[in-house]
């Protein structure tokens, strides 16, 4: 069985996992990122697209909106690229409870958090798609960011300071000698081949794995999983993100996010965290939600809807008596202290504003196992873009003209004018081609006709690089997937595009043959 | 006050304003857009897809097909058949037989009639063949084309890329500015300078579908004659160009019978209160301007099912039939109109309205709702025609059903 | 805004558009009324500027909108793009696009000006130095123009038609049939009367479309307020306007509220009573043309219709009178335009593809070997009888002949 050996494995490719490999890194550890599967298919690829200004948990949790507040300005060093820089809006409507926002404007002075009173007129004028039944309004710092950006940014970074990120295995056996981990066991999850890894320390960041992970060095953790919701519509309504200035609830949050817009999210406790079915009362009620916001929003077009699951931790279920949770929302169990078992930590809970504390904490627990006396430097260091055309809108937009360049250059996916070149770049770096990859890292398909024309294009383009029924394969799990993403959405013009998409796949094209066993 | 009012310009309505107007009906045709064709083969499938052939007896009595009659379908097809031929657009294929028409990505699309040039794909089983793409045209797909035709059963021998005369584009090309282009017969000649040269050793040649809009036979048969070699045509994604030339046609051959044709208003329909009798009057036009009433004596509704808008699906979980609001059957949750998988049979293929054996919409009761509406196309209820490969078959042998029932 | 965005919300990218977009398919430079339309608009932002995406392409014929199956707006969308700062407009644009000062001047010139468009030499220089195709046709300049030769008809106030107890009708001429083809309006006015209604001109200025073709959206509304407040007395006495020219007229039924974006209750109320001359006496006056005995036209004729009148949405009126009409052989152009587009055509950076766009249209004309060309709109009829040396004539005189009253 082959074999790799490095200081620190880290569990989970995630906002989580990756900023801690990062962190690592720069500190000269030698790190192993793993993940079960590609990047951006847990939490963090399923993310609202929001940089929390803090403002958010002012009054229920201030250490959390302190840490989202400091978090926010480092982030918008670090990694400029993925952020379009919106600005929020703070929107108490005149049926919200009138006290709270006076509470929570106080609250966020208190903490530092930058807050500026606006008039109606002022909102209006900025956004002109807005209820007028605003009672009381507030400009925050709050942004967009991408959390793929991200992602492939610091798996990119992370690769170019020496670390490793091996995609599509996952951990099955941990080799545990002495109630130390030593080693884990790993299988692929492309062709069920194994592999093994020794390290020093093993982090699990497997997000709403961390369960199933812990429990195969024997151990319990205590997370909750819990559903978030969230809508992309098919344009944006604002170019500011808006909440509702009233105690934090679901569906009170809208993102502007690359072309569209996100209106998310709800919180629903889950019991395991496979995906689950989006119930259409989930959907309605966040479309009436957005209603409240912007008059006109709920017979705006849905072009997709999706859920998270995230990993909480909740001290209630917890019979140990010891934990490094540094803050209620995230948690560090160190399992040598909790369970005697030695080389374990797991990390769970958190925001992905605040991936990057999360992962400093981590990182100086990791480092103080190692008996390494570098300190953290990310929040100055910043992590190194992939060279690639980024997801925010105002690139899309220059490279809209017609030109000599541009049949040379096709525009594979017309909706998000993604170019053939970024498919080959992307080609040219993948071992493994996965439509969904592909939409992850350059907004493939994410745009009103759902991937229609684009992704049997990107798959011809990819046909000459890859196993052909390989592509095949994905080519038709692709669509079904995005399928499953718009048939919640089953009326008025996005139940056209289903029946467009679906007479395309499968009267025009004949789809259903060429992946073997559908009729 | 116009004889007929058709409402939908998709293949049930333009077919059926042919009929009626080739019957000296005074017919007028008015859709808010474009039908279905573009997105189309533009092939004629009567019963492609099931695994039996087709015997009205064994269907479903409320199946259009069975509804409408299988004498209503001979003399569909023959009406298609005469209108094509007269178009010198000819078709090839019987109601007794299934052709197999290659799609852009080499699945075998299963038809009952098609255009000669794609119909050529038949004749060239068991011989070697090529596959060409076009420099410009992005939606070819040369290596899945060979790899699954390959797996079909055709001797490809390999894949060929043709370029342009001309300067590099500005941008990618369409089916249609290709076409356009093709319809050129200097353009021809150049692209044979062109295109022979490397077609050596080449006998068949199957291409994307751009050899002209209109008159795409005399282009098929020019372009043939020029390079030496036989070539078949593979319809590309949206516009597809077989779909557009039966379209236009069609569109054509009512223009020249008569039939008034506006295009780009909507209908919204009127319900005759002045006498006993449940009738319509005719519809309301909503122009891009105004609104302004339209009688008509006999209105066939021909406006398809979910994609362009003669069924509303609604948040609620309702179907709406969306010009006269006639009943129509629904699932009480909306996540029902679907399952789970693309693939699967989907429950909102089988929506509609209910006819009787007249084409005449039905009540709950099993009674026309109006005595003078009538309908065609897929606007009827109960056949699934995806799963079935009956769209076209059903657009036409009801559009023929109802021009009967109208005229009676 | 709100508003705005929510035809954006139905385009399913299907490319029915596309498919029938005259322009798209003979040039590349116009990326087609989808990604120009819909699809670029998704990606406007209010801090970034939408660069130039080849909307100056687009003709306007409105053909994208016709076709949409998905109520997108496409021609309006992208007709509002090409709005820009009267600064920022050639010297050319700013002058073609004012028809009706153009035929004020011109008309007390004819008798020069007509030799002078007529001589190459000054075609030639035209094109160099001001950019009009020398290949393009331009219109002959009446002596009198039709507000001098008409001017009993004119009606300021609605008052003065308190006791007319016939059915009235406002008649608006626009600037081609005022300056370059008069004989059009005074058979109008003549074919309405002979159904028996009162015609009278309404005050009227011209209708800003050529303004706002070139983007010169204040300058075309100035005007198109100007119509609406001129025009709203008579409106609101229930009275009705028609024209013979379908493209001013659709700048009435829709241009003013769906791109000046003049939205009020006077520019519905003009939307709402404005009619196509066909339209209008089909219409209002059913019986009276039923009871029309028409002479025989021997003749084998291809008709047109301009994208202009196909923008109405209510078909080709025309074509019901010219089928009674015996001894007229008719064909019908499946053609969506004929390429000229208004001032599109006249344009030398545009001529090409506007030639281009016509071609077939004029070869089929010639190989059916008809007699004339009948279109309703005027720089069609310019045209097509440029392109194929055939006679052009609005649908009123082939009507009028049949009715004896031209010969």
């Amino acid at each position: 069985m082959p074999s790799l050996s490095t200081e620190l494995l880290v569990i989970g490719a995630g906002a989580t996992g990756l900023g801690i490999a990062w962190d690592a890194c720069l500190r000269g550890i030698k790190v192993v990122v793993v993940d079960q599967s590609n990047i951006a298919q847990g939490t963090s690829g399923r993310y609202h697209g929001l940089l929390h200004s803090g403002g958010r948990y002012a009054v229920t949790d201030p250490i959390s909106a302190q840490e989202c507040a400091s978090e926010n300005s480092i982030l918008r060093r670090i990694i400029p690229h993925a952020i379009e820089d919106t600005g929020g809006l703070y929107l108490a409507l005149r049926t919200d409870p009138a006290d709270y926002a006076h509470e929570w404007q106080r609250a966020c002075q208190e903490i530092g958090i930058d807050v500026e009173p606006q008039s109606l007129d002022q909102v209006l004028r900025r956004e002109p798609a807005l209820t007028k039944s605003i009672s009381q309004a507030f400009q925050v710092n709050a942004a967009s960011l991408d959390s793929f950006d991200l992602l492939n940014s610091l798996s990119h970074s992370i690769r170019k300071t020496g670390g490793q990120v091996l995609l599509h295995h996952r951990v099955n056996e941990f080799i545990i000698e002495d109630n130390t981990v030593v080693a884990a066991e790993l299988v692929s999850e492309l062709d069920q081949t194994t592999m093994q890894i020794g390290a020093e320390i093993f982090i699990n960041a497997a997000g709403p794995w961390s369960d199933q992970v812990a429990a195969l060095a024997g151990v319990k953790i205590p997370i909750t999983h819990s559903k978030g919701t969230m809508i992309a519509m098919a344009n944006r309504l604002t170019h500011t993100v808006i909440h509702r200035c009233r105690p934090p609830s679901s569906g009170d949050a809208i993102v502007p996010a690359g072309s569209v817009m996100i209106i998310g999210t709800t919180d629903i406790p889950v019991s395991s965290a496979n995906d689950l079915p989006i119930k259409p009362s989930e959907i309605d009620f966040l479309l009436d939600q957005g209603e409240e916001l912007i008059p006109g929003f709920s017979n705006r077009r849905p072009l997709r809807a999706w859920s998270g699951i995230r990993p909480l931790y909740n001290p209630l279920h917890d019979d140990m008596n010891s934990t490094r949770g540094i803050s209620r929302s995230h948690v560090l169990i160190n399992h040598a202290e909790t369970d005697g078992i030695s080389g374990l930590a797991s990390i769970f809970g958190g925001k992905l504003t605040t991936f990057r504390l999360m992962a400093q904490r981590v990182a100086d627990f990791v480092a103080q196992e190692l008996q390494i006396d570098d300190q953290c430097c990310t929040d100055t260091v910043p992590i190194e873009p992939e060279e690639k055309e980024f997801i925010i809108l105002s690139n899309r937009t220059t490279r809209l003209l017609p030109s000599e360049n541009n049949a040379r250059d096709s525009v594979i996916c017309e909706c998000e004018n993604v170019r053939r070149s970024e498919i080959e770049a992307y080609i040219q770096s993948s071992d493994h081609f996965e439509l969904d990859n592909l939409r992850c890292t350059t907004r493939l398909g994410m745009g009103p006709c759902q991937s229609a024309f684009c992704s049997v294009r990107a798959t011809g383009i990819a046909f000459s690089s890859y196993e052909t029924e390989d592509l095949l394969i994905d080519l038709t799990s692709f669509i079904d997937r995005r399928w499953r993403g718009t048939s919640l959405l089953a009326w008025g013009q996005s139940m056209r595009q289903i029946v467009f998409s679906r007479r395309l796949y499968l009267e025009l094209l004949g789809i259903q043959q060429v992946s073997g066993d559908k009729s | 006050m116009t004889d007929i009012l058709i409402i939908g310009a998709g293949l049930s309505g333009l077919f059926a304003s042919i009929l009626a107007a080739k019957r000296n009906a005074d017919v007028t045709l008015v859709s808010a857009g474009h039908g279905g064709l573009s997105i189309s083969h533009g092939c004629i499938d009567v019963w492609s897809k099931a695994t039996s052939s087709l015997s009205l007896s064994r269907l479903k009595k409320n199946h259009p097909y069975r509804i409408a009659g299988k004498r209503a379908l001979n003399i569909a097809m023959e009406a298609f058949e005469d209108i094509m031929h007269d178009a010198s657009y000819p078709f090839s294929g019987s109601l007794s037989k299934q052709l197999f028409i290659p799609t852009a990505i080499g699945s075998l699309h299963c038809t009952a009639y098609a255009p000669i040039s794609l119909a050529h794909s038949q004749m060239t089983k068991g011989t070697p063949i090529a596959i060409a793409s076009i420099a410009g045209l992005r939606d070819c797909f040369p290596e899945m084309l060979v790899k699954n035709l390959r797996s079909n059963g055709y001797l490809v021998e390999r894949s060929i890329s043709l370029s342009l005369p001309g300067s590099e584009p500005y941008r990618d090309l369409y089916s249609t500015d290709l076409a356009y282009r093709f319809e050129d017969s200097a353009y021809r000649d150049q692209i044979a300078q062109l295109w022979k040269p490397r077609l050596s050793g080449i006998h068949c040649l199957g291409i994307p579908a751009i050899l002209g809009l209109r008159q795409p036979n005399q282009v098929y048969q020019s372009i043939q004659v020029l390079l030496g070699i036989e070539l078949f045509e593979i319809p590309t994604p949206p516009p597809s160009l077989p779909g557009l030339r039966l379209e236009q046609v069609l569109f054509s051959t009512a223009a020249h019978f008569g039939v008034n044709i506006i295009l780009g208003s909507s209908a919204i329909g009127r319900i005759d209160r002045s006498r006993k009798l449940k009738r319509v009057s005719g519809i309301t036009l909503q122009t891009p301007s105004n609104s302004r009433q339209l009688k008509a004596q006999k209105v066939i509704l021909a406006t398809g099912g979910f994609l362009h808008g003669g069924l509303i699906a609604h948040r609620d979980g309702s179907i709406q039939e969306s010009v006269f609001n006639l009943p129509i059957d629904y699932p009480e949750n909306r996540k029902a109109l679907l399952a789970p998988s693309l693939f699967d049979k989907q429950p909102y293929e089988m929506h509609g309205v209910r006819v009787n054996s007249r084409m005449q919409p039905l009540d709950l009761k099993g009674e026309p709702v109006y005595e003078n509406l009538f309908s065609a196309g897929g606007i009827i209820a109960g056949a699934d025609r995806q799963s079935e490969g009956s769209r076209q078959g059903i657009d036409l042998a009801t559009a023929q059903r109802a021009v009967e029932a109208a005229l009676e | 805004m709100n508003q705005e965005f929510l035809p954006t919300d139905h385009c399913l990218k299907c490319n029915i558009c596309t498919a029938s977009c005259p322009v798209a398919s003979v040039t590349d430079r116009f990326l087609g009324p989808k990604a120009v339309g819909p699809q670029a608009h998704r990606f406007q932002h209010p801090h970034y500027e939408l660069p130039d995406v080849s909307e100056e392409w687009c003709s306007s014929c409105g053909t994208c909108t016709l076709v949409c199956p998905h109520d997108v707006p496409v021609a309006e969308m992208i007709a509002k793009m090409k709005e820009r700062p009267n600064r920022e407009a050639s010297w050319r644009d700013r002058i073609i696009s004012r028809p009706e000062m153009l035929g004020r001047l011109a008309t007390r010139f004819a008798s020069i000006v007509n030799p002078l468009i007529n001589s190459s030499r000054v075609r030639a220089a035209l094109e160099r130095y001001f950019g009009i195709s020398s290949k393009a046709p331009l219109p002959t300049i009446a002596r009198t123009s039709l507000n001098k030769s008409l001017r009993d008809y004119y009606v300021k106030s609605p008052n003065r038609l308190e006791e007319i107890s016939r059915l009235t009708v406002g008649y608006f001429h626009g600037c081609s049939t005022n300056f370059f083809e008069p004989m059009l309006g005074e058979l109008a006015v003549v074919i309405l009367e002979s159904l028996g209604l009162y015609v009278f001109l309404p005050p009227q200025v011209c209708c800003g479309l050529p303004l706002q073709s070139n983007g010169l959206f204040d300058a075309a509304r100035k005007l198109a307020n100007k119509n609406i407040k001129l025009l709203t007395p008579f409106l609101r006495e229930k009275i009705p306007i028609v024209g013979t020219s379908p493209s001013c007229m659709l700048a009435f039924k829709h241009d003013y509220r769906a791109i000046l974006g003049i939205d009020t209750e006077e520019s519905n109320l003009l939307a709402n009573s404005t009619y196509d001359f066909f339209e209008f006496i089909l219409q209002f006056v059913p019986e009276e043309v039923n009871r029309i005995s028409y002479r025989k036209v021997v003749a084998h004729a291809l008709y047109h219709p301009p994208c202009q009148l196909r923008g109405h949405g209510i078909g080709t009126p025309a074509l019901t009178i010219l089928r009674r009409i015996p001894g007229l052989q008719l064909e019908v152009s499946d053609f969506a335009c004929c390429g000229v587009a208004g001032t599109y055509g006249v344009k030398s950076e545009r001529y090409q593809v506007a030639y281009a766009v016509g071609e077939q249209l004029f070869q089929k004309a010639l190989a059916m070997n008809v007699d004339f060309i009948i279109s309703d709109s005027e720089t069609c009829r310019w045209w097509i009888s440029k392109h194929t040396k055939l006679p052009a004539y609005h649908p009123l005189e082939i009507m009028a002949r049949s009715m004896g009253i031209i010969t």
